[in-house]
């Protein structure tokens, strides 16, 4: 149905248009720009995360964020979800399985096995990258009560690592 | 140059104008992630109806290949959540992926079962249409077709298929029945009962002709659903496969004698028949219009092998348009114009869909390695192409985009059903 491009032939005539092309090649880094700094919010559960001094990762768009808090009850974002449930609600995720990638963000004091647990959940549903989000080991960490609550506008914005 | 510029300064422009209008072709093209939940039942509606009303939205919007319906199963959001704005919880929406939201309540009223649709975008949490429809009780069906068509048309600025009509054929024993059904083939009626009747047609008008033998012959009868059929064409040895032009005031038709067969045309009602084509032993069947009424596709086997022809519907200007492969039938135009879709059978005796350029002549693949696939009809805005399968066992009709993607089976029971037409224009109820 006929995309084609531009016209060939008639190579010999002189041009006499305007060079657009520094200025496209302008408007195109400005609008990578806009791209990266486009804001980003993630929502979720708010938890005490785990410091940590690995490099933290850039994200581009908003991923599918898993959290696990204190009492160890699991969520899609700021929706509770049964750990049995948890591989279904993943596997019949859209935006989970175009991007094949989830954040995790579990409180420090959440046992090992119950994050291995949701790992393996997230594993089974076909998500082959887990993120985890940690806070960088700064020192200057505001004294979080151990408590997590559901909150959407959680303040002071994670960085993420991925390992 | 210039363009890409131009359009590097438009596109942000507009899409900050007005709510986006879906590219449906082309290269760029990513159908619409869409979060459709149950509808939510009011008071008087029953459950029953809003199974039936859910089943037939969701299929509409799943098969029109436009939007990509999400998997309730990954739903997170509250069931008792509401259906204004202010009650959604639109990051809930976000998590599983949806770009926008679709909620539906229904409700009785009297003898009428009432819609209403909110289409919200999960990013702005701003509400971008709102619609009610009614449909009498029992008709849940109808209810889901006009309010998908509604969100069709917000999305392409372009009315849906999914108030159109299809006609075709179904095989029980020795009989072949012709019907009329609504798009998803579902709401058959009958226009036949026993005998051997196939090769249906919708008109402009609602009517629909086909070849029948109950004379013993193919002759061409035309009925009305719930009306008797009337002789159409029965000259000749043999007269088959009807095509109304799209203005509904012409038919072409092949009709046999001795070893030849050629293409007719003639007004609605048969009269003033006219050969528009004249090759001493060659075939000339299935012939098709062109949207504007001006030229007719055909099947001809005056090369050699059957391959479709195009020429102007006085028979002049003929033109051949397919050189691949040895066996090209049933040619079907489209309502846009551009394309052609017809059967081929390669050689591994294999029939598969393909469509042809009229102007390019470039043949697109549209099926392969699953089973036969036959019979392609447009749908009227050109979108979407019908055909009759065997790739699940018994013959089956599916409906695909017309670029061959989103294959999907229609809704309908099992059985054994051929040779769908798809009505040019929807069809008033």
């Amino acid at each position: 149905m006929g995309m084609g491009g531009g016209k060939g032939g008639g190579g010999r005539t002189t041009m006499s248009e305007i060079n657009v092309t520094p200025m496209v090649d302008v408007m195109l880094v400005l609008l990578i720009i806009f791209m990266v700094t486009a804001p980003l919010i993630q929502q979720g559960v708010k938890v005490n995360l785990p410091e940590t001094k690995a490099a933290p990762v850039e994200a581009t768009e908003k991923k599918v964020v898993l959290s696990i808090d204190a009492g160890k009850k699991v969520y899609i974002g700021d929706a509770e979800v049964a750990l049995e449930e948890l591989e279904t609600k993943l596997a019949a995720n859209a935006k989970a399985q175009a991007d094949k990638e989830v954040y995790l963000h579990a409180d420090r004091d959440v046992p090992y096995g119950v994050v291995v647990e949701v790992m393996a959940a997230a594993q089974r549903a076909g998500i082959s990258n887990v993120g985890m989000i940690t806070e960088p080991a700064t020192g200057s960490k505001a004294s979080n009560s151990g408590k997590a609550a559901p909150a959407s506008s959680g303040k002071g914005k994670p960085k993420e690592a991925k390992r | 140059m210039k363009a890409l510029l131009l359009s590097l300064l438009l596109v942000p422009a507009l899409v900050l104008a007005q709510a986006p209008v879906i590219e449906i072709s082309g290269a760029n093209f990513r159908p619409l992630p869409l979060a459709a939940p149950a509808p939510v039942v009011q008071e008087g509606a029953d459950r029953k109806s809003a199974q039936t009303f859910d089943s037939a939205f969701t299929y509409d919007l799943t098969a029109s290949g436009i939007f990509q319906v999400l998997d309730r199963n990954s739903f997170t959001a509250d069931a008792k959540e509401g259906m204004t704005a202010g009650s959604i919880n639109f990051s809930r929406w976000a998590d599983v992926g949806a770009e926008s939201l679709v909620k539906v309540s229904l409700a009785q009223d009297g003898g009428a079962l009432r819609g209403e649709l909110r289409l919200f975008s999960v990013a702005t949490g701003k509400e971008e249409l709102k619609v009610a429809k009614d449909a009498p009780a029992n008709e849940p069906r109808r209810l889901a077709h006009a309010l998908a068509d509604a969100l069709y048309r917000h999305f392409t600025r372009e009315p849906s298929p999914f108030l159109s009509r299809i006609t075709y054929v179904r095989k029980a024993g020795s009989n072949r029945d012709v019907y009329v059904a609504d798009w998803d083939g579902m709401g058959a009626q009958a226009l036949t009962k026993g005998g051997t009747h196939i090769l249906p047609t919708l008109s402009p008008s609602g009517q629909v002709a086909f070849t029948s033998y109950r004379k013993n012959r193919p002759d061409i009868y035309v009925q009305s659903p719930g009306g008797e059929a009337k002789a159409l064409v029965t000259d000749g040895q043999m007269a088959t496969g009807v095509a109304y032009s799209p203005d509904g005031k012409r038919i072409a038709y092949a009709l046999a004698e001795g070893e030849s067969a050629q293409i007719y045309v003639a007004a609605a009602d048969g009269s003033g028949a006219k050969a528009v084509t004249d090759t001493p032993y060659g075939l000339n069947t299935s012939p098709t219009w062109s949207p504007d009424g001006k030229r007719i596709a055909f099947v001809s086997n005056r090369g050699g092998s059957p391959q479709v022809y195009v020429m102007n519907a006085d028979g002049s200007g003929v033109k051949r348009l397919t050189f691949q492969g040895n066996y090209n039938q049933t040619p079907d135009w489209s309502p846009r114009g551009d394309l052609i879709a017809f059967t081929a059978r390669d050689e591994r005796n294999a029939f598969d869909l393909f469509t042809v350029n009229v102007d390019t002549g470039k043949v697109t693949r549209l099926t392969q390695d699953q089973g036969n696939n036959e019979e392609p009809t447009f749908s009227p805005n050109g979108r979407l192409i019908m055909f009759s399968t065997n790739r699940n066992g018994a013959a089956h009709l599916w409906v695909m985009t017309a670029d061959g993607n989103n294959q999907v089976p229609l809704p309908m029971e099992k059985g054994s059903w051929l040779t769908p037409d798809w009505g040019t224009a929807p069809a008033a109820k």
